[in-house]
């Protein structure tokens, strides 16, 4: 039920019943272990199945009444023979022991702990009395005080939907994140606090891991905060430096945190927690044009060290806290990170309650650490959440709008690479030209049609053919005048409307082949999709308004600002019962977490304006223990690889137990003192000894006895790169790294099979993948590549960037084949070998010695960051001339980028397949990377090592 | 407890990882077969006789009422106006509608009298084989989020697949390939690659597209104009440096793990291509399957892949099928998807069977949603249907499912399952039982809660087993 101390609270039920036998007689005893622990049980384990619901009884078993338990189900078997718990099938059942009863209750995450396998038992081995209601109730006031102490506390709250579910206690345990930070005293001599909290949860004996060398520290310290490897020169200027290790180091940790790409780093993992994506997902997965300046806004708030707190309200409620700075709207960017639509085939209420249980969810997970959704359908089963408190909470979010709204570029603001808009100009016009031609067809086929009906008609039927085929015309004629496209529709239900019956006019699509049929529906799609992706290039924000919901059955195009926010309905809120979006529970207000009231209070207007700016101050009131918390824990993992609260996202009590709790509330309360600077707890982190930690320990077997959890942090845990750095360090070592923060997503080189893969999207199909035309724009960080939910950039995905559908806490780093693949055979990473031997090869030329030891000395420097060992000189250089004198003179041809795109799709009016080309009209501009045919065979064989080195475990760990 | 042990690395690999010696070219397969990994076969939770499970998917929603659920009544009611009761779920639902007849006629077939549309002139043949299931229903009108409850349980994506549930329980019986494949239709469906996704799993348990054309898995092989003796000669510089690398740092037991997976995907550039070799199989095994006939040339193909995957021990093949969305001209349109599949869907059993695999392979066939029995009738002749959450037919055989019969059923016109009802929750749990799993045990810790494919728990559907 709760995470309780298993063992302690084992023996104290035995004290108790031991205790209590001498004031009680034996049947109190029993009815008193009934009422404190068996008929809670039975509540929340069997219940649901075996009595609540009276026409469905799980195998005729109903545990209401020790007459019908007793009696037991279907089997014959008695459930409860008194005295004789291995007798009773109840208990057999649960102890999941015997193979003639099931296993219950049958979700194995929900069997009975051995605490509770023991009160059933004896509650049976007592004689299995059942006192009546009433009795229950003076047996629970006569025990009140004893019982309290002894099985958690109560908690306040708002209240849950039934009263045992309010009257429930915690184990105080699972309730830390709830309680104050800790006051806690720091002795003066400790230069940094946070190793005395490290060494004073050290087992006696365990020794600390000596400090990192130079080389690895920087290492580390730059990947940490930059996602970049340092350079030779970095690396040189910190192993020379004569200042002492911390001084020195202290001096490389302001000169990262002041570096550019600290805030790409830092908002990488911010994006990882809100499922940033450019685009909507589902069944058109409609590009997000303007999702780009709310990944930018997050850049600029960790690079300029924006106060965390603010940071928090600005992404809650900026747009109220000032509707007229376009930084603010931008911000609010957050709540729209969900997936989401609404496509005609779905009621707009059901959408609009996706959106607000999105949110609410969202809110509740990136800034508290609260699953909020697990009460959505019921009150939260394990931490003090009640359902009322998800709707309230939700109620905050009710008048939230969503919106495309103006909010003019700012001057800090990336806007190169504007000019290929002209792409989608192409584009628009080529559907534009198709449509044209299939109303062209279409049209002639209607007079096909009349023809043949006239041919076919009785002959006193032919002049009706001929009148009807004359108002046609005209119809046609008039509405082609007043539009670009779609005058046969239009003339149709106009003449159907003027009476004139569906079969005397020529169907829909007259006489369109399949292909035709599908051309169509490309077409129509293209520039449906076409109006999301023009918005790129426009000062809109993806952004949301405080006001009425408006009134739309579907969104096929940017929502942009109504007239009035007042136009719509005022949505009420209620308990939507059982998470159903009809259902009108008690209506609720606007709130918060009400386990918190009495820290935090806070007063949410019931005004359509002002509710997010209210629970916005909630959330980062200073008083709030969990905001401050939750950040620090997040930084924390940043650094060390773990968290020292168990799961970032959640801190109630199924999540992981804080490690070290005072260290936690030191670095929540000094975070605060100190402005919610991240950057001051980056420095405080870094500069202790903990992170300054060598990856290899001086007794690794006294280490796996005494940590073996390996959460003491004795040594510094070694790291795999993650799927953007390693991707971004290659281009980095290669020198072909776009420095520029910001911007217009890129979309580099990916697979073929997949830029092409064609992909499904309502009634029609997606456009391609195509790169940007020139180098340099795509070679950009990977957290500026377009990340559509539909399509995967294959190398990211296959080195664990996690899927924006759900919230990533913590990254995963498995190691399959496929990375192997990948990083061994691909395009990509050929490319890159061959840039970095050509940059190499080139940096070498005014070496006079021998210029191929040089060359290999600096790949050394570029990719792993330290000097060879000559053993290793030699190595490397015997493998370059052999390679070269295994590969022929000249390379073969270039490979080059296909100006069309072959298409094959099955066409949904006939089943039949049919084909069409795709133009790419981005590849006509195309300059490839550097490829083999521009550089001569030594250098060719130079690329094959630099693969090599890429592929190296060196490269892709961090120590 | 949420995370995986980090040491569980290595896809569908082996060896224990802090002893691997440095595995030879050729390596040992059998032997890396045997030990322990993410991917080594478990044992199963409940006895069950389905090892395997091919699972045919047909996306746009296939009509039940024009393929295994004849509806008489539609006859009588044809292009009478329809009106519906009841709160509006969809757009699908508005304006004027029509009851609409089947354009096609059904017979009955087989010693079980199992009622299909005459155009499954191959399916019938196997019709004894076949257990339809009439009861279905899922919640959602809409393709993506229906395929979404289909395949992975839960209507809004992210969830593991149903095929990386089943690894994820079983295991896989070859080491060198992915233990969860997909054969995709040439465009992905909606919704995309999470239709196959391992969610919150580990990567292990992903599925794996087999593409048709291009390279079947990415970057199999090397850009071209590499040779495999170059890529030979780099791979042992990697390894050198690796090796020396791993001993400088004996503590970190990740870099066997990194170096063992390169030489296994080295071994994959043969095994996949082996795998998928047609040119061993006869004229007659490509003619039956319809391999090389326009119209069946694709599903053909990949039901024959299907059964080559299977008898090499990939534990779950899914093949996608697109365009079953007949809102107009069903009788077109679904005439020609029929045509698609049925000749190598009837090979697929018929080749199963004969060589004693059927017993032990779970085939299943389904879309994401049934049709309704009433259309808007838009453009006046071009009768089709629209989505139906609320009745579907799925159809099993083999693997211990109930052959020859037919279970549940719908109303009078096909609107709606009325006996043997069940969620699509209790078809999941049916299917992982017929592969001996249960999926209460089956679950994963993931934001909070165990989560398993149910959502929140569900029932075998016993009638479906045999």
């Amino acid at each position: 039920m709760f995470r309780f101390n298993r063992n302690m609270v084992w023996i104290q039920a035995f004290f108790f019943i031991g205790t209590a036998g001498s004031v009680v007689a034996e049947d109190g005893e029993s009815a008193a272990l009934f009422t404190r622990r068996i008929k809670p049980l039975f509540r929340e384990k069997c219940l649901a199945c075996h009595g609540e619901d009276k026409e469905a009884k799980e195998g005729g078993f109903d545990l209401r009444s020790l007459q019908t338990a007793a009696h037991g189900g279907d089997s014959g078997a008695p459930g409860v023979v008194p005295m004789h718990p291995e007798q009773s099938s109840v208990y057999l059942a649960v102890s999941r022991s015997e193979d003639a009863f099931s296993a219950m209750p049958p979700k194995e995450s929900e069997s009975l702990t051995s605490e509770e396998l023991g009160w059933l038992h004896d509650w049976i081995d007592s004689g299995a009395v059942w006192p009546s209601e009433n009795e229950q109730v003076a047996i629970r006031s006569q025990y009140e005080n004893e019982w309290s102490q002894e099985d958690g506390v109560r908690v306040q709250t708002s209240g849950g939907l039934s009263d045992s579910w309010t009257n429930r206690n915690y184990d105080p345990e699972g309730l830390w994140a709830y309680q104050p930070l800790q006051e806690l005293t720091i002795p003066e001599t400790d230069e940094n606090p946070i190793d005395g909290f490290i060494e004073a949860a050290l087992p006696e004996g365990l020794r600390v891991a000596p400090p990192a060398s130079r080389r690895d520290l920087i290492r580390r310290a730059t990947f940490d905060l930059t996602g970049l490897p340092p350079t030779p020169e970095d690396v040189k200027t910190f192993i020379n430096d004569e200042h002492g290790d911390k001084d020195a180091f202290r001096v490389v940790v302001e000169r990262l945190l002041s570096s550019p790409h600290y805030g790409e780093r830092m908002a990488q993992h911010w994006l990882d927690v809100v499922r940033y994506a450019d685009s909507s997902g589902f069944a058109n997965d409609f590009e997000r044009g303007n999702a780009w300046r709310y990944r930018d806004y997050v850049i600029r708030a960790f690079q300029d060290d924006k106060p965390y707190d603010q940071f928090v309200r600005e992404q809650i409620a900026g747009d109220e806290i000032s509707p007229d700075n376009p930084e603010h709207l931008v911000a609010v960017g957050f709540l729209r990170q969900g997936p989401w639509e609404l496509t005609s085939m779905e009621v707009p209420r059901v959408a609009r309650q996706r959106f607000l249980d999105d949110v609410t969810n969202s809110v509740g997970e990136t800034f508290l650490a609260h699953s909020l959704q697990c009460a959505k359908c019921h009150d939260h089963k394990f931490d003090p959440v009640p359902t009322r408190d998800y709707y309230s909470i939700q109620a905050v979010f009710n008048t939230t709008q969503l919106v495309e709204r103006q909010a003019d570029f700012l001057p800090k603001e990336n806007q190169d690479g504007f000019d290929e808009e002209r792409f989608l100009r192409k584009m628009e016009k080529g559907f534009l030209e198709l449509q044209e031609e299939m109303d062209e067809v279409v049209q002639q086929n209607a007079l096909n049609w009349f023809e043949s009906q006239f041919e076919e008609a009785d002959p006193d039927r032919k002049q009706e053919v001929l009148d009807t085929q004359s108002k046609w015309k005209q119809a046609v004629a008039k509405a082609a005048k007043n539009m670009k496209s779609g005058a046969f529709q239009r003339a149709r239900s106009q003449l159907m409307q003027q009476g004139i019956v569906q079969n005397d006019l020529p169907p829909l699509r007259v006489g369109l082949t399949p292909r035709q049929n599908g051309m169509q529906r490309v077409a129509n799609k293209g520039l449906q999709r076409l109006k999301w992706e023009f918005d790129r290039y426009k000062p809109f924000a993806l952004s949301v308004y405080s006001g009425s919901t408006p009134t739309y059955n579907k969104v096929l195009a940017p929502l942009r600002m109504p007239k009035s926010s007042s136009k719509g309905v005022l949505e009420q809120m209620y308990i939507r019962t059982g998470g159903d979006p009809f259902a009108e529970g008690d209506p609720v207000s606007p709130g918060v977490l009400s386990v918190l009231a009495d820290q935090v209070s806070a007063a949410i207007p019931e005004t359509p304006e002002g509710r997010r700016k209210a629970f916005a101050e909630w959330v980062t009131d200073p008083n709030n223990p969990l905001v401050s918390r939750v950040m620090v824990n997040r930084i924390w993992q940043w650094h060390f690889g773990k968290p020292i609260a168990g799961n970032p996202n959640n801190f109630g009590s199924t999540g992981g137990l804080p490690s070290h709790p005072k260290l936690l509330d030191y670095l929540a309360a000094t975070f605060m003192e100190n402005s919610w600077s991240v950057k001051d707890i980056h420095r405080k982190i870094m500069l202790s000894e903990v992170y300054r930690r060598s990856s290899t320990h001086p007794d690794p077997d006294g280490l796996a006895e005494k940590d073996a959890e390996g959460r003491l942090l004795a040594v510094f845990e070694p790291r795999r790169l993650s799927a953007e750095e390693m991707r971004d360090s290659m281009l980095a070592i290669s020198g072909e790294l776009n420095c520029d923060v910001g911007g217009v997503p890129c979309r580099p080189e990916i697979n073929e099979e997949v830029a092409l893969q064609p992909r499904q999207v309502m009634g029609a199909f997606a456009t391609a993948w195509v790169p940007n035309p020139r180098p340099e724009q795509r070679h950009r960080r990977s957290l500026y590549v377009l990340k559509l939910r539909g399509v995967k950039h294959p190398m990211l995905e296959v080195f664990n960037s996690p899927t924006p559908d759900f919230s990533c806490e913590r990254r995963e780093s498995s190691t399959v084949a496929p990375q192997a693949l990948s990083l061994f055979n691909s395009k990509n990473s050929y490319d890159r070998s061959l840039a970095l031997a050509q940059r190499v090869w080139t940096e070498s030329s005014n070496e006079t010695g021998h210029r191929d030891m040089w060359a290999v000395r600096r790949i050394y420097e570029l990719v792993l960051c330290r000097e060879p060992q000559p053993e290793e000189l030699e190595q490397a250089l015997r493998s370059w001339r052999s390679v070269e004198a295994s590969l022929p003179e000249k390379a073969r041809p270039d490979s080059k980028v296909p100006l069309t795109a072959s298409r094959e799709a099955v066409e949904e009016f006939s089943g039949k397949r049919f084909m069409y080309d795709e133009v790419l009209y981005a590849n006509q501009e195309f300059e490839p990377d550097l490829q083999p045919n521009d550089v001569d065979r030594h250098v060719r064989a130079l690329g094959d090592i630099c693969l090599v080195f890429l592929n190296t475990n060196e490269f892709v760990y961090v120590y | 407890m949420p995370h995986m042990n980090r040491r569980e690395s290595m896809f569908r690999i082996g060896t224990s990882l802090g002893s691997v010696a440095f595995a030879s070219l050729i390596a040992d397969e059998a032997k890396a077969m045997e030990a322990p990994g993410p991917l080594a076969p478990k044992p199963v939770h409940l006895p069950a006789k389905a090892k395997n499970c091919i699972f045919l998917t047909m996306t746009g929603g296939p009509s039940h009422i024009d393929t295994f659920d004849p509806k008489p009544t539609l006859k009588k009611l044809h292009l009478q106006e329809f009106t519906r009761s009841g709160e509006t779920k969809s757009a699908m639902e508005s304006g004027k509608r029509y009851y609409v007849q089947s354009p096609f006629s059904f017979h009955q077939h087989g010693e079980s009298g199992a009622l299909m549309a005459d155009n499954w002139q191959h399916l019938a043949r196997v019709a004894d084989d076949l257990c339809f299931f009439r009861g279905c229903q899922v919640d959602s009108v809409n393709h993506p989020t229906a395929m979404y409850q289909m395949n992975c349980g839960n209507r809004f994506g992210g969830d593991p697949a149903v095929g990386a549930w089943v690894t994820y329980g079983l295991g896989s019986e070859n080491s060198n390939l992915p233990g969860y494949v997909v054969l995709p239709e040439v465009s992905d469906p909606q919704g995309g690659a999470p239709n196959w996704g391992n969610g919150y799993l580990p990567a292990f348990y992903q599925g794996t597209p087999l593409r048709p054309t291009g390279s079947p898995i990415l970057n199999l092989s090397p850009p071209p104009g590499v040779t495999a003796s170059r890529q030979r000669q780099n791979l042992d510089l990697l390894k050198a440096m690796n090796q020396r690398h791993a001993a400088l740092h004996p503590q970190h037991d990740e870099l066997a793990a990194r170096l063992e997976s390169y030489e296994l995907a080295f071994r994959m550039q043969t095994e996949i291509p082996n795998a998928i070799d047609m040119s061993e199989e006869s004229q007659k095994t490509l003619d039956a399957y319809g391999v090389g006939r326009e119209e069946t040339d694709a599903f053909g193909r990949k039901c024959l892949l299907a059964r080559k995957l299977v008898e090499k021990g990939v534990r779950f093949v899914q093949l996608y099928n697109g365009g079953w969305d007949s809102h107009d001209y069903i009788e077109r349109a679904h005439g020609n998807r029929v045509q698609s599949v049925d000749q190598p869907i009837a090979a697929l059993i018929e080749d199963l069977k004969a060589r004693n695999l059927l017993e032990s392979t779970l085939v299943v066939w389904c879309g994401e949603f049934g049709r309704s029995p009433d259309n808007g009738v838009r453009g006046g002749v071009a009768y089709g249907r629209d989505h139906n959450p609320d009745a579907m037919t799925i159809w099993l055989a083999g693997g211990g499912s109930n052959a020859g019969h037919t279970i549940g059923a719908t109303d009078e016109t096909g609107m709606t399952a009325v006996e043997d009802v069940h969620h699509i929750r209790d078809f999941h749990v049916t299917l992982l039982r017929l592969l001996g799993l249960d999926d209460n045990k089956l679950t994963y810790y993931h934001a909070g809660r165990f989560k398993q494919l149910s959502q929140f728990g569900g029932k075998v559907i016993n009638k479906l087993l045999a």
